[in-house]
């Protein structure tokens, strides 16, 4: 069931990509839907899980865009285990700490974006910063958004679907 | 067996994926230099997600099409009623103009006729005609304020009209050529033969007092001869239609008038040099 709703939510951020590619071209230098699911789902607190999501998200988000093949499937699977590992040991909950965690979780990606991309073409993005800011502002409220729409939809807290039952 | 040693090493799944992202990344970059943009995995990757970005661009596009069907739709409806507005305008703006125009001909027409008179002239616009019944007469917007009198001779580029026989100050009252009472001292344009054109119940002109042996033919013009002391000589009355010997000493002529007075809107009256009434009352 959590892998279903995954890969619904997989298919959503792809279908934003592609309206986005379609209508704002570029957008996605200040807004990650990728980003919001994978973190959406670290916050279960599985490590294997969120290590599994991050490198189908990201390879999907790599193969739909300009970027090396990989670059998204690493950046993303960095963010999913920290969430993942950070979420096992910390109980977060509600609208606000999923926000935390979306900016968190972008400001990680693109500082692992930027350190790879200067490794591999020996050349640093440019504007990074404000990029950066930009797309950790756009990404969080929009992330939040989508959850307080989850929260009256699901009429349970989002993360406990997500979450993993506990083993006796 | 294996998922459940890989679930309990998590950090050491996490270190060989990004190795393997880092190495497919590499591998990647290198084909990307020597021109080879897509790799295997990731053809792989694309073809399994293609449905979405091809169903979004289908719906995309669909709603596109609507919308922009939508816009054309709203532009055309808007343009089609300011057009119908301006062909409105237009058409109004038209009817205006060909009247203007078709006032401008005929004061042209009146103002060139009026120059060929050596008396003085003055325009006046029919505001009622009578032709049907007994008495036929018409009604001009001019009167005595503007200088008509009583004998004035009234008539249209085409021909005679009549003369003023009543004025008040701002309208004047004209017996038609055609009226039964009237008489117009008359000549024939081609032979010179002088005769009485006197009006008639059935719209045409009889010219009276024409000798049997006088030289009068179908389609003669007749003109005002100037001998009544009324009408200026030379002015068009109209055209014979019918002449036959009559029993008497004299011919029977009908003429068909010149002015077609159910179509005539402007007149000039003519302020002929009148007689004075003693001379007119003298007898020796």
């Amino acid at each position: 069931m959590r892998w279903l709703r995954f890969l619904v939510g997989l298919l959503i951020a792809l279908t934003i990509h592609s309206l986005l590619d379609g209508f704002f071209p570029n957008a996605l230098a200040f807004f990650s839907p990728y980003v919001i699911l994978v973190a959406y789902y670290a916050m279960g607190g599985n490590l294997f899980g969120a290590i599994v999501a991050g490198v189908i998200a990201g390879l999907v988000e790599d193969a739909f865009s300009n970027a090396i093949f990989g670059l998204h499937a690493f950046s993303l699977t960095v963010v999913g285990y920290l969430v993942a590992y950070v979420t096992s040991r910390l109980v977060l909950r509600g609208t606000l700490a999923f926000g935390l965690a979306l900016a968190g979780s972008v400001i990680v990606s693109e500082i692992v974006i930027y350190i790879l991309v200067t490794i591999l073409t020996s050349r640093p993005i440019e504007m990074f910063e404000e990029g950066m800011l930009i797309k950790t502002l756009i990404t969080s409220l929009f992330g939040m958004l989508i959850y307080q729409l989850l929260v009256l939809f699901l009429h349970e807290e989002p993360l406990d679907a997500v979450r993993r039952p506990a083993t006796r | 067996m294996m998922q459940v040693a890989v679930e309990r090493r998590p950090t050491l799944l996490f270190l060989i994926v990004l190795a393997v992202l880092f190495l497919l990344m590499s591998t990647s970059q290198r084909t990307r230099v020597v021109g080879e943009t897509r790799t295997l995995f990731e053809r792989t990757v694309m073809t399994l997600f293609s449905p979405v970005p091809k169903a979004v661009n289908q719906v995309g596009q669909g709603g596109l099409d609507i919308y922009h069907g939508y816009l054309d739709m709203r532009r055309a409806v808007s343009e089609n009623v300011q057009l119908r507005r301006r062909l409105a305008e237009l058409t109004q703006e038209n009817l205006i103009l060909r009247r203007s125009n078709s006032d401008l001909a005929r004061m042209r027409s009146l103002l060139s006729y009026s120059e060929e008179f050596t008396i003085p002239t003055l325009l006046a616009e029919i505001v009622m005609v009578d032709t049907s019944g007994r008495f036929k007469s018409a009604i001009l917007d001019r009167g005595s304020d503007h200088g008509v009198e009583i004998n004035d001779v009234v008539v249209h580029p085409s021909g005679l009209v009549g003369r003023v026989i009543l004025t008040t100050k701002d309208l004047s009252k004209i017996q038609l050529v055609i009226d039964r009472g009237a008489s117009v001292g008359s000549l024939v344009e081609r032979s010179r033969r002088q005769g009485v054109v006197i009006g008639s119940d059935r719209g045409l002109l009889s010219m009276e007092y024409v000798p049997n042996m006088s030289d009068v033919v179908v389609g003669d013009l007749i003109l005002t001869a100037g001998i009544d002391g009324v009408f200026p000589k030379g002015v068009p009355i109209g055209k014979v239609v019918q002449t036959e010997e009559g029993a008497d000493l004299f011919k029977n002529v009908m003429v068909q008038p010149s002015v077609d007075f159910r179509s005539v809107e402007e007149v000039l009256i003519l302020h002929t040099r009148k007689i004075p009434a003693e001379v007119a009352r003298y007898q020796p």
